[in-house]
This record gives structure tokens, sequence and C-alpha cells, in this order.
């Protein structure tokens, strides 16, 4: 938003030839029309410490820097809804003609060494023009999760609840549709109260192991019915 | 044992961090403001000449150009063109008629910007400040056909006038002005250019001297100096009339304002016109209003105020003869009242806003062509304060001879912006809103009230608590009347989601707490952050005149908000609910009783006293390394809860945290070496607990900072070299008794003042995409929450909440998490954060220019609420870790509804299956 350079150094910039550097915004499928841009949308340089450039964006979708000083540059655009990639650009005097400039641009990665660059955009002598696009439109807001029959059925309750219901009426249904022999055999095995045999005594731990489960001591992380672990 | 509850409380409360869309837009609120408008570079204009509807423009007293669409007072574009504005930078906004662009000038910028759309057209810097802007209406054989071109002075040791290109912003010519004299206008009629210039003379008095250029290859035709001797002691009383009038005029006063003199530039000569005086009250502001059109009537208003009334003369300009004739004048009015000049095709309009009434005359003469009554302004004032117009815009609608509407736009002497449509008022825009100095949040009476009660009830005897408790309850029998009323409609409501959580009275979320603010204009400004569309109430704390600056200190405890400002040296105590004084008392008497430590930056470093001493020595002193300065000093907040003393590992163990209220953070820079160091310190005994420096450190960027609890962060910015990445890095330090778990290490509880027990600080590196310029932490009652940090971004213009577990510097480096490490909700730590844009609190909204961001827990432990301020403001609230204690909007009211209907349902039909069962279990044998 600022206009002005930051804090650019007057001096040295009347000194060097203008190294004169447009960025322009071209279209992509996040935003095919670049004239619809915020009137915020604002380009920084920001080079070595003390040099930092600020402009908005231009009637004709351009950033315009008329006077770079020779420095790397770390390039960023700033846009209410749209993100654009960083670019490194480089202003360097040229070595045969000392009046002239070098402007070169590539793609960089944050968090990487400086020296790692990408992708090139190309370089120009004094006056350059080089094309960024938005890669990502902001996403600023996240939708509820609505009502959704399906994950309400999935629900561990309402699976427990339907089971029940299924045990409520299917049940007797079942052992209706029984041939009674079956069921002669089954009532016995309910009723039966004979001795315990082995297998019986065998049945009849777990069931007890099941019965007094220490719910408590198995929250609170027991492995084994030995010593509790140490907290 | 409280660890296991606090373990089930971390796995319950996993941040989140999102704006919901259904909460954007109605939870937060900001009030986007340009500053307070400025007389001369304020105007209504058509963005372009095929538009009929016309828009604000104004460059106001921040340095901020922008546009306000006069139907409903919303931003259009803006644009903040200078940072740092000093009282004395002038600044010009200029529009030619039929142009689609506006030209301003501040400091040493002029540009040229779409009407429409705020884009910029072109841009230009000047060597010198800029001393005025104005645009060329003359066509001559230079001129571009369609556009109209600039003139640019700038003042400086080089002062130049340049004539600059309309389209495409390049260099014309320049005509460098010769001798010292100062810069001060320039102004044009329809055949010449003129430069008005200061020279001072040997006695300190001011001449004005006159250049005439040729328009076209800006050479100097004529020049001339005004006999003003011994009257101009300051530019103050130069009322000059600028640019594109049918004859630019330049009119002076005297100091003692008894006499005007107005000269027609290009003419030697000088009327002078005696002012009188009203009821032996000596004039004390005499301004002019003018049409700024070169085919307009040459007629010009004079305005003058004295203490309690104002009235103004209408002069003519008869070309011809070129002499200044007084016309009529307009009555005396008591109190103060503001003009504004309108054109339509030749005519020429003047409308006066007094304080309660709206005429419109015309030029030619005084008879009124349209009056309206102010009923309300809207805005909300002190109790014995009277609201008055500093300055207006106007736009009529003229048909025929009559006018059948008006539109004022009026700056009020509470900071206010009105706009008027026919003498009712439109919309408000509280620019002064735009220069809190200083904020705090405080409580309503009525919620302090009842929290006070049921302290007294937890505080005595049980019967006298169970006594005074129903006394209470009969006490509010006398409202149930009211509430059974409303009961059906707030049943309603609720159901239908459409209610917000009751009134400021019966606030039971502690969403609506009084955020107080101090302006600079010495006024106190409270808004509600639960409805904040509106300001609570507005008074003026303290009586400032113009130009004089203080500093307020704002603090609150509970319903009283006590304010403390070096200009006069007093405390003054206010009622936050309806801002009434409650006392003064002179700040000298205020005693000190408990042992306090001051802190005072001292010989280039800290110096810690006590301040209940007298003539105390130093307790310990901070001296910063050779070069360096001490950039800044953060230290924790005052209200800082924190749940647990420990961090429950995913294997039930513990990290003690490091826990010393008395810490702080101290920066210091080495500008000569781009050094920044950071310094830990502990406040009562001075020793430096961490300390970090960084080498290859952008100075010229922000350094934010932030303690709490026990970590601390700090944001900064890199610069380039090979091996290390450039650009901006947040850093996130958190202090441990001991890293090894379950053990206190030596410190345990400790004094600070004995043990020298320093903590254990890890400490992790990110990369972040843009600076921050403030660091704040979202505050909640207990402490249980987990915390946002609150970031703003400058460039972004957007304040983030990033959750503490993203920076987290435990988050394992270089491998994947542990098993426990993820059920501690730790990830592999990366050295990137993208700043994800659902983390962006104002979301879609622009908040520019944040100074400083406060936050205050609310009544639930859940939120926390946040405020912004600098120049918009802005405010929140934040659920750090999800709305566990409130029902929000995700709560389905119907589908619960639904759920119990079909539990019933379903209940009421298995009951006969379940009895047949009974029975047929006891009395069926097979």
């Amino acid at each position: 938003m600022l206009l002005t350079t930051l804090y650019a150094l007057w001096a040295s910039a009347a000194v060097a030839s203008a190294a004169r550097l447009t960025i322009s915004v071209g279209a992509s499928p996040q935003l095919p029309n670049p004239a619809s841009l915020s009137a915020s949308t604002h380009a920084v340089l920001l080079g070595p410490p003390g040099v930092r450039y600020d402009v908005p964006l231009r009637r004709d979708n351009t950033f315009l820097f008329p006077d770079i000083d020779s420095a790397s540059y770390l390039l960023t655009v700033h846009s209410r809804d749209h993100q654009f990639p960083p670019l490194r650009i480089d202003v360097e005097k040229t070595e045969d003609a000392a009046s002239q400039q070098t402007i070169e641009a590539w793609q960089t990665f944050r968090g990487n060494e400086w020296s790692n660059k990408g992708p090139s955009y190309g370089s120009a002598q004094n006056v350059a023009k080089f094309e960024v696009r938005p890669y990502a439109q902001k996403e600023f807001y996240v939708e509820r999760g609505g009502f959704n029959l399906l994950s309400f059925l999935k629900s561990p309750m309402i699976l427990m609840s339907l089971v029940s219901v299924v045990m409520i009426f299917g049940l007797p249904k079942m052992m209706e549709n029984m041939d009674p022999e079956m069921k002669a055999e089954m009532e016995q095995m309910t009723s039966s109260k004979g001795p315990p045999t082995g297998a019986d005594q065998a049945a009849s731990t777990i069931q007890n192991s099941v019965q007094n489960f220490d719910f408590a001591g198995w929250m609170a992380g027991k492995t084994d019915s030995g010593g509790s672990k140490k907290r | 044992m409280r660890l296991p509850l606090f373990a089930a409380a971390y796995l319950l409360l996993r941040t989140t961090a999102a704006v919901y869309a259904d909460e954007a837009w109605n939870v937060d609120y900001h009030y986007a403001l340009l500053g307070q408008p400025q007389q001369d570079t304020t105007f209504f204009h058509q963005p372009s000449s095929s538009s009929k509807a016309s828009l604000v423009y104004t460059l106001s007293d921040k340095g901020v150009v922008g546009t306000v669409n006069p139907r409903d007072g919303a931003i259009v574009w803006r644009h903040a063109l200078a940072q740092n504005v000093s009282q004395h930078s002038r600044g010009f906004l200029r529009a030619a008629e039929g142009q689609d662009v506006v030209v301003s000038g501040i400091e040493n910028q002029v540009a040229a910007w779409s009407a429409a759309d705020g884009r910029l057209a072109w841009d230009l810097k000047t060597d010198g400040p800029v001393e005025d802007v104005e645009v060329l209406e003359l066509d001559d054989k230079l001129a571009t056909a369609g556009t109209k071109d600039v003139l640019v002075l700038t003042g400086g040791d080089n002062s130049a006038l340049q004539r600059i290109d309309g389209a495409s912003g390049t260099k014309k010519w320049q005509y460098q002005i010769e001798g010292n004299d100062q810069a001060y206008q320039v102004s044009a009629s329809s055949t010449e250019v003129f430069v008005i210039l200061l020279h001072k003379t040997m006695l300190g008095y001011y001449k004005i001297r006159v250049v005439s250029l040729d328009s076209v290859d800006g050479h100097k035709t004529d020049e001339y100096t005004l006999s003003s001797d011994s009257e101009l002691a300051t530019q103050d009383t130069i009322l000059s009339v600028g640019a594109n009038s049918a004859s630019p005029i330049i009119a002076w006063t005297d100091a003692t304002h008894t006499t005007l003199k107005v000269n027609l530039i290009g003419s030697k000569s000088t009327a002078s016109f005696n002012i009188d005086k009203h009821n032996d009250q000596a004039v004390e502001k005499v301004s002019i209003q003018a049409p700024y059109h070169t085919n307009s009537l040459a007629h010009f208003l004079v305005h003058y105020e004295t203490a309690d009334s104002h009235w103004a003369d209408v002069f003519h300009i008869n070309l011809s003869k070129n002499k200044i004739e007084k016309s009529y004048s307009l009555p005396k009015l008591s109190g103060k009242g503001a003009f504004s000049t309108s054109v339509s095709d030749a005519n020429v309009y003047f409308t006066r806003i007094s304080q309660d009434e709206i005429t419109t005359v015309s030029s030619a003469s005084h008879g009124v062509l349209g009056r309206w009554k102010v009923q309300d302004l809207g805005v909300a004032v002190g109790a014995s304060e009277r609201v008055t117009p500093v300055h207006a815009v106007s736009e009529l609608s003229i048909k025929g001879d009559s006018i059948s509407a008006i539109r004022t736009a009026v700056l009020l002497s509470t900071g206010d912006w009105v706009l008027l449509r026919n003498g009712n008022s439109v919309w408000t825009r509280p620019e002064a809103l735009a220069d809190i100095e200083s904020a705090t949040f405080a409580i309503s009476s009525a919620v302090e009230e009842l929290a006070q009660e049921l302290e007294t009830e937890a505080h005595s005897n049980p019967v006298a608590a169970y006594i005074h408790r129903v006394k209470r309850h009969i006490a509010e029998l006398r409202l149930l009347p009211n509430t059974l009323i409303t009961l059906p409609q707030r049943f309603m409501r609720g159901f239908l989601g459409t209610s917000s959580d009751g009134g400021m009275a019966k606030d039971t979320f502690g969403f609506h707490q009084i955020i107080a603010c101090a302006t600079r204009n010495g006024r106190l400004i409270a808004l509600d952050a639960g409805s904040p569309d509106r300001v609570l109430w507005s008074r003026q704390a303290v009586s400032l005149k113009t130009g004089e600056t203080w500093q307020p200190q704002l603090t609150s405890h509970a319903d009283i908000i006590s304010l403390e400002h070096d200009g006069v040296k007093e405390h003054l105590a206010f009622n936050a609910t309806n801002g009434n004084l409650i006392m003064t008392e002179s700040r000298t008497e205020t005693t000190v009783s408990l042992p306090n430590v001051g802190y005072t930056f001292e010989n280039g470093g800290l110096e810690a006293k006590r301040l209940d001493v007298e003539n105390a020595g130093s307790i310990w002193h901070f001296s910063p390394n050779t070069n360096e300065n001490i950039h800044s000093l953060v230290p924790r907040p005052i209200n800082d809860p924190v749940a647990s003393i420990g961090k429950v590992l995913g294997d039930r163990r513990v990290l003690y945290k490091y826990l010393n209220p008395n810490v702080a953070l101290l920066a210091t820079t080495n500008s000569a070496a781009n050094i920044a160091n950071i310094y830990i310190l502990d406040t009562i005994s001075g020793a430096i607990l961490y300390s970090a420096t960084h080498t290859g450190i952008d100075l010229s960027a922000p350094i934010a900072s932030l303690v709490s609890e026990n970590w601390f962060a700090y944001s900064l910015t890199a610069s380039a070299s090979s091996e290390s990445p450039k650009g901006h890095q947040l850093i996130v330090g958190e202090m441990f008794e001991s890293l090894s778990p379950n053990n206190r290490g030596l410190t345990g509880n400790f004094s600070t003042l004995e043990t020298t027990g320093e903590p254990y600080t890890l400490t992790a590196t990110y990369q972040i995409p843009e600076p921050i310029s403030k660091l704040s932490v979202t505050q909640t009652k207990q402490g249980i929450t987990s915390r946002h940090i609150l970031a703003y971004l400058d460039a972004s213009s957007a304040i983030i909440g990033i959750p503490y577990t993203v920076l987290d510097p435990r988050r394992p480096v270089g491998r994947d998490p542990t098993k426990d490490e993820q059920a501690e909700g730790l990830l592999r730590y990366a050295p990137i954060i993208e700043f994800d844009a659902r983390w962006y609190l104002n979301h879609q909204r622009e908040v520019l220019g944040l100074t400083n961001i406060i936050t205050s827990p609310a009544l639930v432990e859940s939120t926390s609420l946040v405020f912004g301020y600098g120049m918009d403001v802005f405010g929140t609230r934040v659920g750090a870790s999800g709305s566990f204690d409130v029902l929000g909007k995700d709560f389905n009211k119907f589908q619960m509804l639904a759920t119990v209907v079909g539990l019933f349902a379903a209940t009421v039909g298995v009951a006969p299956l379940v009895m047949r069962k009974g029975v047929d279990s006891r009395w069926k044998f097979t």
C-alpha cells in the first residue's frame, strides 16, 4: 500500500542507471481476469537491509519499479484474494558496459537457502518485464459439517440401538421359527445345573473375569493383574 | 492428582483455527477508517465523465487517500500514502472536471489514481517535499487532448515548479525558483500560471512574492512583491485561494484579524476591508470559500469566527474593472458553523451548516434557496457537550431555480464524519477512532454489580448469605413481568438462532465488554464488543489545543476506566457504562504501597528501581553491548493465568514449565552490523535467562515480540546470503524447569532473588511468508484453552491467529513423531509455515495500519475477545479450542429435538412389546 520506497537509498539510486522493472499479472485459472484484482494489491521488492520498494497495482495490471539499485531482491505480491509465488530478482551491473544493468528473475523457495533457485523467468538489460500468475485463491472460510443421514446412522450410539432393536424384535421370531428339538436342546443348555466339568470351569473363569473386569484399572493403563504401571 | 484431568482436558481441547463461514461478518467487526478529512482535500466528484453518481474523495490527516460512497458511507478504495505522517506535513488532493483520475501529493510523491477503482495511473517522486499540486484547467498548445496536465510545486533547498503530463506522469517543463524564498502555492488563471512565494524579511515578517509564468514553456513573464510589510507574522493568516477559479485571489489578514486584504493575482494592487467585531469579541479565525472552476462566477465568501458566533460576507470580483466589491452579508449566528461551496454550470452556491440547520444561498443574492432542519446527527456525545461542524462539503441537485436535494458531508468537532441528506443523517463514520492512542477492556456496571453480590454471598457466613440471596431474588421478582412478556420471543429467537446473547446488562458469556479508547484529540470513545455497530458513548476527556499532543494510558478495573496522561499530571476515573467522570486526582498524591519495581531507560540502558522506597538506588542495570541500542522491551502480561504447571506428555509424564511472573523480552539492535540480540530477563533480579544473537538482520523491518506463560516469540527479517534463506522468521522459545520428564530440576519452588536457576529453553525457528509488525496472544479466564498467537501482517493488512501447536518448539526435527508425541499433538518439524487463509481472523476484510492488538478473556473459558487499533479498528472473538462451553451455531437444535421426539416415539412403541414379553415369560410355558 505504500507508494514510496520506504527506506530507499536515494543517493545511490541517483548514481546508478535506472533499472526499470515491470511485473505484470497474468491471467490464470484462479484469476481469469486480472482487472478484477482489488486496488489494495501491491508488490514488495525486498533487498539488502534498508532497501525496500513497495508499489501499488496500476491500471494496466502491472507493478512498476521505475528505478532499482543493483542487488538481489525478494519479490512478494500481496493480494487480498490470491496467492502469488515469491520471486528472486537480481539486478547486476553488466561487466562490459558500466551503464547497463542486467535484471534476472527466478522462482525462489521459501525456507531454502538463497542460492537454491527455481525455473528462470528470463533476463533483460535495463528494462525488464516479467509475468506472475497467482497459483491459488485464498480460502478464508470453513463450512461446518451439516446434517448427514449416513454419518448419523454410522455413529456407534445409533448402531448399538439398532442392534438392540433387532435383538428385541428379531430374537423371539427366530426362536419361534426354530424346530422343536433344537429349542428343547437350547433350553436344556441354559437351564443345566449339573456338576461343573473342566470345560464348564474354564468357561466360568472367563465369565468371572468378564464380570469383574476392572474398568477403572484398565482405563488407568493397568496391563495385567500384577502391579500397575508407573505413573 | 489433577494431572489426569488436564490430560483429558488437553485431549478434549484440540486446537481449531478457522473462521466459520456462518460466523464471519457476524462475530467480527471492522471500522474501515480514513482519518479526519481535511477541508481543502475533501470533495464530491464524479469518478468518470460518464457516471452520474458522485463519490466523496478525501486525503485525511493520516495521509490516507480514499473514496467513500455517499449512499452508505462504505469505502470504495483507499491507499495509505505515508506511514509516519507528522502533524505538519501537508497533503493535497485535486480532481478536474471530466477526468477519471484524482491527483494526490504528499511528502515526496505525486500520484494519479483511477477515480473509480483506485488503481495507480502514474506516480512521480520529487526531490523536495510537495508544497502544492494543481490540475491545470487551461487548454494551451502543450496540453494533450482529453487530459489535463498537473502542476507540482516542490519546496526544500531546490524549490521548483513542474508541469506534468496528465496522461503519463512525465515532466513537460520545470521552472527552478531562484533565491531562498519559500515555495508556498501555485495558482492558475485561464491564461497564466502563478507561483506564490514567501519572502522572509530581516524583521521576521513575510512578504508575498508572485511570479507569473508562461504555461507553454515555463518561462518567467513577470514578478512582483505585494506590500504586506509587518502584517504577516505567520503563514497561518494567509487565506489564499488556489488555482482555477475565474480570477484567483490571494487574501491575508493581520495577526489580530482586524483587516482583510485581498489581491487579485496578476494585478499589483490590494483591496482592504475592515473586519467588524461582534459583541466586542475579537474575530479568531477568518477563512475563504471560493469555487474551483475557471468557468464559474468570480465570487467568494469570507467566513469569520469569534469565540461564540460566526458570520460571512460574500464578495464579487468585477473582472472588467479588476475590482473587488462586497455584495452581501450572511447574518451572525451564535455557535460555530461551516460553509461549503457548490457549483452548477456557472452559478455558485454557498451552503451554511450551523448547529441546527443547513441553508443554501446563491452567490448572486442573499435570498435563501433552501433551508433544512438538522434533527439528529446520530453521534454519541458527552452530556453537556455541543457538537459543532468543523468543515463541510456539499452537493446540490438543482431543478430550475430551486434546490431539490442537498447532500452534505460534515466533519464534526467530535471527530465524526457525517453525511446529511436534506438535513437527515444518512451515515456516520467515527473517524476519531483512527487515532486511538490507548484502549482497554472494561465490564459494564450491571454485570459488575451481580459479580459483586455473588462475591459477598461467597464470603459471608451461610445464614447471612442465604438471607442475602433470598433478598436478591425478591428484588429480581420486580423484573419478572417483563421477562415473562419477552420469554416467548426469546425462546423463538433462540430456537431459530437469530438471537444474539442478550444485551449489555444480561451478559451471560462476557462478550459484551466495553472497549474504551482514548483518541489523539483528547476524547474517550467506548464501543460495545458484543454489538459494535454503534459507539456506546463518547466524551471529551481533556481539552487539547490544536497541535497539542498527549500520551494517555488507559487501564480498567471492573467497571471503572482510569486514565493517566502526561499532559496534566492527573488521574481520571470514568464509569465504563456511561462515561461519567467519577473522580479526579492529581497523580503526585498516589502512593505506592506494594513493593513495586519501576523501569526506566537511562544512559542507553535499562534501569530497575524500587518505587516504594524513596531515593532507592537501582536494583540492577542492563547495559547493551557497545554500538547497540535497546529496541523494545515486552513484559509478560499481568493477567496471564496458567492452568497447569506442567506439560503432560503422551506417556502421561510431565515436563514442568518454568513459570515466572517477572519475565520480559528485551531486544537490542546494532544497526551498523545488522545484529539483533534477544534477551529474556528476570525483571526482579535482572538475570538473563536466555539470549540469542541474530546476524544479518534487516533492522528497518519490524521486530515484534511477545512473552506469555513459559514461552516467548519474536519475529524478524533476515537478509540474504547464499547459504541461508532470505526472508521473515518467527522464532518461538519455550522454557522448562528441566528437560527430563517428572523432574523439577534444581529450581522447584524458587525465589528469583535467592536462586540463580536458569530454565532450559527449547527454541524453533520458522520461515514465514511476510513480516509481522505486532504480536499478541489470546487470553482466557482460566488459561485452560490452548492459545493462539495473534500476529498483524502489515503487507496483507490482516490479523492472523496462529495455533501454538503449530509453533511448538518441541516438534520433532528430522523424524516422524513417535506415538506418544502424536498423542500430544506434535507434528514433525517443518521449517516453513505458510499462513493459511483460514487463520485470517479478518477473513476478507482489509484491516489497515494496526499498531496494537489487545485481548481480554470472556466469562466463558473458551473465548477470548480481540481488539486491534491503530488506524482501522477491528475486533472479533476467538475460540482457540473451539466453542466447547457455548452452544455455537454448529449445534443443530432441530436435530436435537428430532432425536428427543424419535426416542420418545421409540419408547412408546417398544413399551407394549416389553410388557408382553414380561408377561409371557411368566405365564407361557412351552
